[in-house]
């Protein structure tokens, strides 16, 4: 069965030209539409191999005659609105409703986000080096007949000593409620990489003394961020600050993905981090032992990030926050994301707690 | 990351009799021990109840182990984008610029200073106050035409790193107080190096785009990767290791990545031949290899060991016409792509 596959597979995909025929052609007399579509050239030929990778080849002089904006001018009507101009309509009313809105990957959605722009080099290094090294870094060699032991359930049975055990649901593991994450095999399908970065940012002067201090730390982390910040309100009070619960925003948060991301921890790898005077690296111990890891910043190293830089002189100089970053990892132990973090040029000191 | 280094295990699976047998390889054996280590309360029965002893027992003839080094210098630089990217990029760069809110400017430049005076002439020059996406109005009646036509320049990487360049040393120009000295900002570094355009094959400094590996040429004049038989008592990484010191010298920065062997290439001879001091008939070489980083220095074959006369940096596509066909069929999906 298993031999036979690819044969199958191969027959089907030639085309059918090639393919010799299960009834011998000399024997039949009869001409068929099919016989004659067969003998032409097959209409795989005219589609390009490359694709889209391939650079147009419309000559040059052809489109130099072709001016858009001058042809628009030269136009003596206006056209009607609905050539050129497509307003999506607000809300989706579901598949039956005649007009629906385009989807958000298209420009003309109300949703549209426009990127990326570029193909950032963390994405490239990653993608090359770093994605191969951790798989082989993760192999583990099992002999072959190798059957892992079987392991306990996570969630504890009661023992039915007392009939009110009937119904209960499970009981947690031992030692404490939390259940860790699983940490499977890494093989090429689940290789650690950076999901999301988290920069927040506690202002504590926002309420004791006027909101400026917010909105400074607000526009800072905007400018290194590139991405909009939130704020919140404080959930606990703290009497020496002049913080009470509910009452006073006190921190901003900037939640980054994708190409802002990765460009965020390029400037962080590359430009600020080697600049940081007696700067041990990130602690060891830091991590939620599900694989992600938090690291502070002071408000003097935020100041050497370049955005900041550039116009430094418009930021008030006692007004520049510090932050936390926390740097999000698919990995699902800290151990997994430190070696994912330390390949792309995080340092770690001190005891490593995995 | 298991290197099988915790020495009372492998006290363990001496003194154990139930699976040092030499159908299983050693490591195998550790492994299987190790999982034997939970029940080791049990009795140890006399005779062997691993599964992998009886169902898969390894017969036939011997072979040479040798141990290989895949040394991999990795990309240094990003690499070129596609027509299509391009394109893609620079059109998104355009939406982006009609959709997103307008340039806070008073943030960036104080009024009646040199600086804002230069921002609003050169945003007078340009219409948009990006600086990489050309000449283009994305507010205005004619904010539609925001493609471009064929043959424009303005989303080839070279322009805008130019345009980006030429915009800050203009900046600086004008608005110094010395104007006697033009400001002059350094270029970014051609991708294609001296050693590219030379055929520099032996260079570190080529195909800055692609990861390069390391090949050797023998006296007899076939060229592989660096590999030599295994001795007793060593690792496969501790051998690849010393085989690396031994044919390209000490005066590289290099790391081995992982215990593991990342690939393997079996070499039938045609006749099995028969080793004089042990009088064993090997059928062949069996190589596996081991993945290795280089970060700095160069190969230096001048006081090798391993009869070598030639090395060169190749990259993945380039090695096959150096490398015999079954060869580089066995390696070739252990070399990275770009």
């Amino acid at each position: 069965m298993a031999a036979s596959e690819p044969s199958r597979y191969l027959a089907r995909s030639l085309p059918r030209a090639i393919v010799p025929a299960a009834r011998s052609q000399g024997l039949c007399w009869r001409r068929h539409a099919s016989d004659q579509a067969a003998a032409k050239p097959s209409a795989l030929s005219d589609l390009e191999s490359d694709g889209l990778l391939k650079g147009t080849t419309t000559p040059v002089e052809a489109a130099k005659s072709f001016d858009p904006v001058a042809r628009a001018r030269a136009r003596k009507t206006q056209l009607p609105r609905s050539r050129y101009q497509f307003r999506s309509p607000k809300y989706d009313r579901g598949p039956l409703h005649p007009h629906r809105p385009p989807p958000p990957s298209d420009p003309s959605s109300r949703l549209f986000v426009p990127g990326p722009f570029s193909l950032s080099r963390v994405d490239q290094t990653h993608e090359s080096t770093i994605a191969s090294d951790i798989l082989t870094l993760c192999y583990v060699h099992n002999p072959p007949g190798f059957k892992p032991p079987p392991k306990a359930p996570r969630l504890r049975t009661w023992d039915d000593s007392s009939p009110y055990h009937k119904n209960r649901s499970l009981r947690g593991p031992r030692g404490g409620d939390v259940l860790r994450l699983l940490r499977k095999p890494i093989t090429f399908n689940n290789i650690p990489k950076l999901e999301r970065i988290t920069i927040h940012s506690y202002v504590k002067n926002a309420a004791k003394e006027n909101s400026g201090w917010l909105h400074v730390a607000g526009m800072a982390l905007q400018a290194i961020s590139n991405v909009k910040v939130t704020t919140y309100r404080s959930k606990t009070s703290v009497a020496k600050w002049y913080i009470s619960p509910g009452r006073d925003a006190v921190a901003a948060k900037a939640e980054l993905h994708g190409e802002d991301m990765e460009h965020f921890f390029g400037k962080l790898l590359d430009i600020v981090m080697p600049r940081l005077k007696d700067w041990p690296g990130v602690k060891g111990t830091s991590g939620d032992s599900s694989g992600n890891i938090t690291f502070g910043l002071e408000p003097e190293q935020v100041a050497l990030f370049p955005e900041i830089e550039v116009n430094y002189d418009m930021y008030p100089p006692q007004m520049i926050p510090g932050c936390h970053i926390t740097l999000h990892t698919t990995a699902k132990t800290d151990k997994d994301a430190r070696l994912l973090l330390s390949a792309m040029g995080v340092p770690f000191y001190g005891k490593l707690v995995d | 990351m298991s290197s099988g280094s915790n020495g009372a295990r492998r006290v363990a699976s001496i003194l154990r009799p139930s699976i040092a047998e030499q159908r299983v390889c050693k490591s195998c054996q550790e492994t299987l021990v190790r999982r034997n280590y939970a029940s080791a309360a049990t009795p140890i029965s006399p005779k062997p109840s691993s599964s992998a002893s009886t169902t898969f027992p390894v017969v036939g003839p011997t072979y040479t182990i040798n141990a290989g080094v895949l040394l991999s210098r990795p990309p240094q630089i990003t690499r070129d984008l596609t027509d299509f990217e391009k394109a893609y990029y620079f059109y998104q760069k355009r939406l982006n610029e009609r959709l997103a809110l307008p340039f806070t400017k008073y943030f960036y430049f104080k009024r009646g200073t040199p600086l804002d005076e230069d921002w609003k002439r050169k945003v007078r020059e340009r219409q948009t106050a990006a600086r990489d996406i050309g000449k283009y109005n994305a507010y205005g009646q004619e904010a539609w035409n925001d493609e471009l036509l064929v043959g424009a320049k303005e989303s080839e990487p070279e322009y805008i790193a130019e345009a980006l360049i030429s915009d800050a040393e203009s900046t600086a120009n004008n608005t110094s107080q010395d104007t006697s000295k033009q400001e002059s900002i350094p270029r970014p570094h051609p991708r294609v190096t001296e050693a590219d355009k030379k055929g520099d094959t032996q260079s570190l400094d080529r195909a800055l785009q692609r990861t390069l590996y390391l090949l050797v040429q023998s006296k007899e004049g076939y060229w592989k990767f660096p590999s030599s038989p295994v001795a007793a008592d060593e690792t496969i990484r501790l051998a690849a290791e010393r085989t690396l010191e031994q044919s390209a010298g000490v005066n590289m920065n290099t790391f081995m990545v992982g215990y593991h062997p990342v690939s393997h290439y079996v070499y039938n001879a045609r006749k099995p031949k028969t080793d004089e001091t042990t009088g064993v008939t090997l059928a062949g070489e069996k190589t596996f290899f081991i993945k290795g980083r280089i970060m700095a220095g160069q190969a230096d074959l001048s006081a090798n060991t391993q009869n070598l006369q030639n090395f060169k940096w190749l990259a993945k596509e380039e090695m096959a016409k150096y490398l015999l066909p079954p060869y580089y069929a066995a390696i070739k999906n252990a070399l990275a792509d770009r």
